[in-house]
């Protein structure tokens, strides 16, 4: 990998993850409340736990939040798909 | 369950795993420090920590992996299968600690940021010798950091059992390329090729049990269930199942669990609502179907979990008929109710 590329990848990925937390905190303690009624009661220690996901994975909640979701979606399995 | 999420539903038997797994971890790094300044005068107290905090996260991915299909052969395993996310989250633990002090080691001593000296290194991919090992290293743990982050139940709700499922089966590519990352830093080290040995053992053992426990499966879904009148499914005979168990069986695409408890049959979807956990192999226990993975627990006529909490699986109609069972192979709704059939229609019901 040439410096230049690297340099690039560093910098992209620490920009994603920067702006990741930067939606994270927040989320974990109050944009999650709207989205799942049981983190509503959620403690502070598990508020805390979920950061780092949230960080990762803050294109996916972002959009759930912007959609106005209030309950977790339902999972799809063979006898969950007949129905 | 909880009606509501905590970092962790600490409980006697968490905190024994959790205090047995801390000695064990500290236990062997401990002494694999010790052997390695003993038997190496060049070893540092750096190299040592390095080497023992990575090789302490493969063992505990290789018990990981282990774990699964040992307790699907043998049922004494299953108090390990329930605390699994602690072992990945230590593993995973060990896992950063070594490539922090690695890169701290060999990549943080000169003017070019750490990381893009780990990338940048001279890079051969055709020659073992040479070949970048680091990189897989890399690989594996960014794996591991996604599932590690994602363990809680909230992420379960949040991206649904399945695709948290799929997500955490990324540990198997994790898995041959952190094996790849150790064999072949292994191999470009001087010394004898021991560890590689070890590894590829491990490596072996892990896939024997893997494909061995698959194999098993497989029969179970093989034995087919005979169609009845109306395209209702005959499944066993009621006398087969014992109380408060289930026996299991492939319809409609995925597996159903027919519980015979208290003179009557109920059946519901195998599939827990948590984890996908297999319900069929889990019990009655205070009335309710209770999955032997986390204890998630649903009522066995609705499929629904006691109030407060609101899971729900969907059900099956069931029919017994001279001492046979019968399911519907259409599943009702998650959560409906589904009168249960009595064994013996004219005699008298049995507690259990």
């Amino acid at each position: 990998m040439t410096p230049l590329f690297a340099s690039w990848f560093v910098w992209l990925t620490g920009g994603y993850l920067l702006l990741g937390l930067g939606f994270a905190i927040p989320f974990a303690f109050r944009l999650v409340n709207r989205l799942d009624p049981v983190a509503a009661h959620g403690t502070r220690p598990f508020r805390l736990l979920i950061i780092p996901g949230a960080t990762l994975l803050w294109p996916l909640l972002l959009r759930r939040v912007l959609r106005r979701d209030t309950m977790p979606p339902t999972e799809r399995t063979a006898h969950r798909n007949i129905q | 369950m909880s009606a509501f999420y905590r970092a962790v539903n600490w409980n006697r038997q968490k905190y024994i795993f959790d205090g047995l797994l801390a000695a064990t971890v500290l236990g062997y790094l401990g002494l694999f420090i010790s052997l390695s300044l003993g038997q190496d005068s060049n070893a540092t107290l750096e190299t040592a920590l390095i080497r023992g905090l990575g090789s302490g996260a493969l063992v505990l991915l290789t018990v990981i992996l282990a774990v699964g299909p040992l307790a699907r052969l043998d049922r004494r395993f299953v108090p390990l299968l329930y605390n699994r996310r602690h072992l990945g989250v230590a593993m995973f633990l060990l896992a950063l600690g070594h490539a922090s002090f690695a890169v701290i080691q060999f990549h943080a001593l000169g003017d070019v940021n750490p990381v893009v000296s780990l990338l940048t290194g001279g890079a051969d991919f055709h020659d073992p010798a040479t070949f970048p090992f680091e990189w897989l290293g890399l690989a594996g743990l960014v794996i591991l950091a996604l599932m590690a982050a994602t363990s809680h139940d909230f992420w379960l709700a949040t991206l649904t059992a399945p695709v948290w499922k799929g997500l955490h089966m990324l540990v198997y590519p994790a898995y041959v390329v952190l094996v790849g990352h150790v064999a072949l830093g292994s191999l470009q080290q001087p010394g004898p090729p021991l560890p590689t040995l070890l590894l590829i053992a491990s490596a072996a053992l892990v896939l024997g049990l893997q494909l061995f426990a698959g194999w098993r499966e497989r029969g179970l879904d093989r034995q087919q269930a005979s169609v009845a009148a109306e395209g209702w499914i005959a499944v066993c005979d009621a006398s087969e199942i014992r109380e408060g168990r289930a026996r299991m069986a492939l319809v409609s695409g995925e597996r159903i669990a027919v519980f015979r408890y208290e003179g009557r049959i109920s059946c519901v979807s195998n599939v827990c609502q948590h984890q996908n956990g297999p319900l069929g192999e889990g019990k009655i226990v205070d009335g309710c179907i209770t999955c032997p993975w986390h204890g998630y627990q649903y009522l066995p006529d609705s499929g629904q979990s006691p109030p407060p909490f609101t899971e729900k699986i969907p059900t099956f109609n069931v029919r017994v008929i001279e001492g046979r069972v019968y399911v519907d192979p259409r599943p009702n709704l998650p959560g409906t109710r589904v009168e249960p059939a009595l064994i013996n229609p004219g005699g008298p019901r049995r507690s259990a």
